[in-house]
């Protein structure tokens, strides 16, 4: 062991607040991989409430550290965590045929924020009206889904309606089932924004 | 489950960013040679991966058993047609590349989850990534490790709840609010406890990490991964 002598640079209180929320809705997601429901419209695809964690990252830290919990996610989940579906981890995941959600996720997450909160600074999501979060949370569903779907294709070598149908359509009515939950879980006054 | 097993075998004693190195050439050379032959040279390397990780290719299987009914989706779409002839084998031998070539990268990456420390992932993000940029994401990486099993405890034991009350029997969209904001409720309440206890406790932005160095034993896997890389451009 060594000891290092260079003085000590202390994070900041509101940084230090921000990066540990971020982690541990990170690691909340991680914990959403291992809760499936089933699926009310086919029953044959489970529910995980994975893509829910992306709206609420976005939803709850907005825009910049929305994003940053979910790059966090992607590479706690690259370097071994097991937060991906099924407890999976590793590098795999991101070269692998659902490589493409995953890391859609900061994107999806960070519109999210952005279209709920603006630019300048966080609001409190309970103010915000309904339009306004299904439109951030359709936004993001379309970001996860474009980039889902392309790397499927390509990486599969299907026939992109093969891809559309097999990585998008299958999926979709759930995720209308995660936004309803979303927005239930905003205005349920449970969880304080601050 | 895969997850990392403390252990005295080849990969362990390789330094993290070499295996990092080699997983990605990896991936890139499986990308590049998608056909018989390649996939054979990366099947050789593969089981050189494993062997070095003491992880045997069952255990791989098993671990990412989640992942074969897609891959086997993938063949049988092409596979099946509708219509005369039903089957179409020319169409499967893509999907069917693509679909072993998965296999591979993952199997590989498997041996770098189950030999790689938390500890000495975070020290190579912060390696790779300099700056408070890098030691942001490190500390973050450090504490998903840290507070996923606590989480996925909670999420149990809000389940559990909801079991006992009949809860299972709700429509999905009212479970997943419930156990969603049950469990962002307690996240948040961790993350200000730990907050405000690691602010207490002088959280610097230089915290000490375990000191990864190349030495002897990663000289061949980094040629390997030099090979790997160059076998693109062939």
């Amino acid at each position: 062991m060594s000891t290092a002598t260079d003085s000590v640079d202390l994070v900041g209180d509101e940084v230090a607040v921000n990066l540990v929320r971020a982690a541990l809705l990170a690691a909340l997601m991680g914990a959403f991989a291992f809760v499936s429901f089933p699926n009310p419209l086919n029953p044959a695809v489970p529910v995980t409430a994975q893509v829910l964690g992306v709206f609420l990252a976005g939803i709850y830290l907005g825009p910049a550290w929305g994003g940053f919990a979910m790059a966090l996610y992607v590479l706690a989940g690259v370097l071994g965590a097991p937060v991906f579906s099924g407890a999976s981890a590793g590098l795999a995941e991101i070269f692998g045929p659902t490589g493409g959600y995953l890391l859609s996720y900061p994107f999806a997450a960070a519109l999210i924020g952005a279209v709920v909160h603006g630019v300048n600074g966080l609001v409190d999501p309970e103010g915000v009206s309904l339009p306004r979060l299904v439109g951030a949370m359709t936004a993001g569903t379309v970001v996860i889904y474009a980039l889902g779907i392309a790397v499927y294709w390509y990486y599969l070598d299907t026939s992109l309606v093969a891809a559309i149908v097999g990585a998008g359509l299958v999926f979709v009515p759930a995720e209308a089932v995660k936004m309803a939950a979303a927005i239930g879980i905003v205005r349920s006054d449970e969880v304080q924004a601050t | 489950m895969l997850g990392y097993q403390h252990g005295d075998s080849l990969a362990h004693r390789l330094d993290p960013r070499t295996k990092l190195a080699v997983q990605l050439t990896f991936a890139v050379a499986a990308f590049a040679h998608t056909d018989p032959r390649g996939l054979a040279v990366l099947t050789v390397v593969t089981a050189g991966a494993l062997a070095s990780a003491r992880l045997s290719p069952v255990a791989v299987l098993w671990g990412y058993r989640f992942l074969l009914p897609l891959l086997a989706a993938a063949v049988l779409f092409e596979l099946v047609t509708l219509g005369p002839p039903w089957l179409d084998l020319a169409a499967a031998v893509d999907p069917l590349l693509a679909s072993y070539r998965t296999l591979l990268i993952v199997a590989v990456a498997a041996g770098y989850v189950r030999t790689t420390a938390a500890r000495e992932s975070r020290a190579a993000v912060q390696w790779a990534i300099p700056g408070k940029p890098g030691r942001l994401l490190g500390a973050g990486v450090g504490l998903v490790f840290r507070f996923l099993p606590l989480l996925r405890r909670d999420l149990a034991a809000i389940r559990d709840a909801e079991r006992a009350r009949l809860g299972d029997e709700r429509p999905t969209r009212e479970r997943l609010q419930t156990v969603g904001a049950a469990g962002l409720r307690r996240a948040f309440a961790r993350a200000d406890r730990l907050a405000m206890a690691l602010s207490a406790r002088c959280f610097s932005w230089n915290a000490t990490l375990p000191r990864i160095r190349f030495r002897a034993v990663d000289a061949p896997a980094l040629a390997l991964a030099a090979g790997l890389a160059a076998s693109v451009l062939v």
